[in-house]
């Protein structure tokens, strides 16, 4: 057994020993406990008295024998999120094997194919929000492309006081329960000073449609967010010698909230994620969704102590650290930046079907120059928009994306007497928007805090080219669906208890497409299988097992089928998972078809 | 482990400032002064030759021994898929050119796999981009190469991949003055 009980290993080289017969064995217990995180006493859950559970070592090449053992009184699971293994091994109740009952052992032996930094959780109820999570770090068997003198792991989470059994009947039961931060009727009057009554109440009356508010950036609040089980009080502390390069393995073990990572007087140089190295790309800031990883190297030249800060996207708290060359050093820790709002571009014309804009009068004050993603409004039916005699005051000018608007209908628009004000001239005609993965205008595309480089997608390059890429032999198409306030989360409109399994054959390479008509950014992760993040950047398009849809994108992966069973598809937000958004994923031998008629 | 040799080599480096002649051709260079870093050498007067392979993303050697006023022949060899430079200069220096490496693979006038020939002579602010500095050699995956350095001894030095995040990945080394 190889556990770390102290977080700030020192590298240790690899031995120039033989690789092969390596077999390690581990042994895990989950239980329950009484700790205090926040500073009040709350039963967790853990992983051999640990929260979060231990750091996995494993090697590449090793053959691994883990025994978990449930001492809970309901039944527990592991996976170990991002390896590739026999799907038996995988850890998913009723899609892998049956879960672990109370009080059994189960032992999961699997070949550890791969190196890097991953990390593994319970997939049964919402135990993984409650503590059963841990890091996995797998040591290279060859020499990394990279050079560092230490390393850390950072794992993120997010801390409730409440069960996970109580925060989803919440959600249930009134999907804003947690939106602490709701516009208010004060808001709404500043809104109307701001733009006059008829757009304020137009403004309310769409996100009403949408069953979303401005501020659902994340629905889940209340969470105190966690570094390595550390409240932001607690400080914990990653020691290092000026003039080192500290590689930082970041890890978002989170329920629900994403984070924006920043470590302010350092750059960051992000050399891997997901567990696969990347081409060294050179950043200030980076968003890390629920589940991803992201291994950066820093090198901190002098003798002082730097802030690890990982705000919530929605800005309700941070998970906070220090670099520092003694221990009991701190720096500053900065403000939290402004909480996003949600545009008009976050959400979907798909999802705006069933907005009714018969009623619409007194437009005048619209302010449209955020909307994105018109690029098919042929559908769209004005038809019943009446009253609108003063047009010119609309703002168009900032609309990008508009590619194929000749076959809207304007014709039946009554009392469109005044547009000849209407200025189109500056609306971007199938512009780039800057390899932004966010719809144009998106209120939730980020700005490094030192107006310095945010990560995006698109930076992602394979450090090693796909030998094997080529044109997917076919597309499947998943929309992300959902309804915000009944807390309805699905894929192509149906939750997994109606739905059926995804088909796969061995040896295909499937495109799959993620449209996101919710509003809401959704971690969506394969099980088993890599994801090729498709950003243009072909053979050196990044492998990745959980990817980021953001609202109002389409994004596209191409999966290498490699790996026959069934396996668990889904987002990884642990309430959209559990209403439904999540598929079952069977990948079988291609048959080869006779030629009978 | 990767150890550091600490330099003994410490010098003012500004007062040699008009000896300087690698200061290379990007243009838009920063504006700090730049070091005497020593001058190309003749192959045939080398004192030693080094063979250096380059990997994805590091070099064999993490440190070399130099003394003033000799000369080295490197031959050296790209085993790795992407393109990677070999380039002697200090660290300021390096941070600069890290900067035009950026603008390059930006600008699409290089890849992580080559340069791109194209001409840049109509691009505006592009016009005096090239890669062409003495004291620096660009290989692509499996291509070998050459480069003779005649070291002044009056600069602190690293031998450096400026591709962009090579060098923060660790792709560096340093010349000690022994």
């Amino acid at each position: 057994m190889r556990f770390s009980m102290i977080q700030g290993l020192i590298l240790a080289i690899a031995s120039l020993g033989p690789i092969g017969a390596m077999a390690g064995s581990y042994d895990l217990v989950i239980d329950e406990q009484i700790v205090n995180i926040t500073g009040k006493d709350k039963k967790a859950m853990t992983i051999n008295g640990q929260f979060p559970g231990p750091t996995l070592h494993f090697r590449e090449g090793e053959d691994v024998t883990i025994n978990v053992t449930n001492r809970l009184d309901v039944d527990s699971s592991l996976h170990w999120h991002g390896l590739l293994l026999p799907y038996q091994m995988d850890g998913v109740p009723g899609l892998s094997f049956d879960g672990i009952k109370p009080g059994e052992t189960f032992s999961y032996q699997f070949p550890v194919k791969q190196s890097g930094t991953y990390w593994y959780h319970s997939h049964s109820g919402f135990q993984e929000q409650e503590g059963v999570f841990g890091p996995i770090v797998i040591e290279a068997a060859k020499r990394e492309p990279f050079k560092v003198d230490r390393e850390y792991v950072v794992m993120l989470s997010d801390w409730s006081d409440e069960t996970g059994e109580q925060i989803f009947s919440n959600l249930k039961a009134q999907s804003d329960y947690y939106n602490y931060s709701q516009q208010t009727v004060g808001d709404f009057f500043d809104d109307v000073k701001a733009s006059g009554w008829g757009a304020a109440f137009k403004d309310r009356l769409s996100w009403g449609s949408m069953r979303m508010m401005p501020t659902d950036i994340a629905d889940v609040s209340g969470y105190s967010f966690l570094m390595n089980g550390k409240a932001p009080q607690s400080n914990w502390t990653a020691l290092f010698e000026k003039g080192e390069r500290i590689r930082l393995r970041f890890i978002n073990g989170s329920a629900m909230s994403y984070f924006d990572v920043r470590i302010p007087g350092l750059e960051m140089t992000l050399v891997q994620s997901d567990g696969n190295n990347v081409q060294p790309v050179t950043v200030d800031e980076f968003r890390i969704a629920v589940a991803e990883t992201y291994d950066v190297i820093v090198r901190p030249r002098e003798d002082k102590a730097f802030t690890i800060l990982a705000e919530s996207v929605a800005r309700t708290g941070y998970a906070r650290g220090t670099l520092a060359p003694r221990e009991g050093m701190a720096a500053e820790v900065p403000e939290l930046r402004e909480r996003p709002l949600l545009t008009m571009s976050d959400m979907s014309m798909a999802s705006m079907g069933g907005m009714d804009h018969s009623n619409m009068a007194g437009m005048e004050g619209m302010d449209h120059s955020n909307m994105a993603g018109m690029a098919d409004m042929k559908g769209m039916d004005h038809s019943n928009m009446a009253g609108m005699a003063d047009m010119k005051g609309m703002d168009h000018s900032k609309m990008p994306g508009m590619e194929n608007m000749e076959g809207m209908d304007h014709s039946k628009m009554a009392g469109m007497a005044g547009m000849e004000g209407m200025d189109h001239s500056k609306m971007m005609m199938g512009a780039s928007s800057a390899n932004s993965d966010y719809a144009p205008g998106s209120g939730l595309a980020p700005e490094a805090a030192n107006g310095g480089k945010f990560l995006v997608y698109a930076d992602l390059k394979a450090q090693v080219p796909f030998a094997n890429y080529r044109e997917p032999d076919r597309e499947i198409e998943l929309r992300l669906t959902g309804n915000m306030e009944r807390y309805f989360w699905s894929i192509n409109g149906i939750k997994y208890s109606d739905a059926e399994p995804v088909h796969l054959k061995l040896g295909e390479r499937v495109r799959i497409k993620f449209i996101n008509d919710t509003m809401m950014m959704h971690p969506m992760h394969l099980h088993g299988m890599w994801m090729q993040l498709d950003k243009g950047n072909g053979r050196f398009n990044p492998l990745k097992h959980t990817v980021n849809v953001a609202p109002n994108t389409t994004l596209t992966v191409d999966v290498p089928v490699d790996a026959l069973g069934q396996w668990a598809f889904h987002c990884h937000l642990m309430y959209h998972m559990a209403a439904g958004m999540f598929r079952k994923v069977i990948v079988e031998e291609a048959v080869v078809e006779t030629a009978a008629q | 482990m990767f150890s550091i040799r600490p330099l003994v080599a410490a010098f003012c480096l500004s007062a040699l400032a008009p000896l300087a002649m690698a200061g290379g051709s990007h243009g838009s260079h920063g504006d700090e002064a730049t070091p005497n870093i020593g001058q190309p050498g003749v192959a045939a007067q080398a004192t030693r030759t080094v063979s250096i392979t380059l990997y994805d993303n590091y070099y064999e050697v993490d440190a070399l021994d130099v003394k003033a006023g000799e000369t080295l022949h490197f031959e050296l060899k790209n085993e790795g898929a992407l393109l990677h430079e070999f380039n002697i200069g200090t660290a300021p220096m390096h941070k600069n050119h890290q900067r035009e490496m950026r603008k390059m693979v930006a600008s699409g006038m290089m890849t992580e796999t080559g340069m791109v020939e194209m001409d840049h002579s109509n691009m505006p602010g592009m016009e005096d981009m090239k890669h062409d500095d003495p004291n620096s050699i660009l290989l692509a995956p499996g291509e070998s190469g050459e480069l003779t350095w005649t070291f002044s001894g009056d600069a602190e030095l690293e031998f450096a991949c400026n591709m962009p995040g090579h060098y923060q990945a660790g792709m560096v080394g340093e010349f000690s003055s022994n």
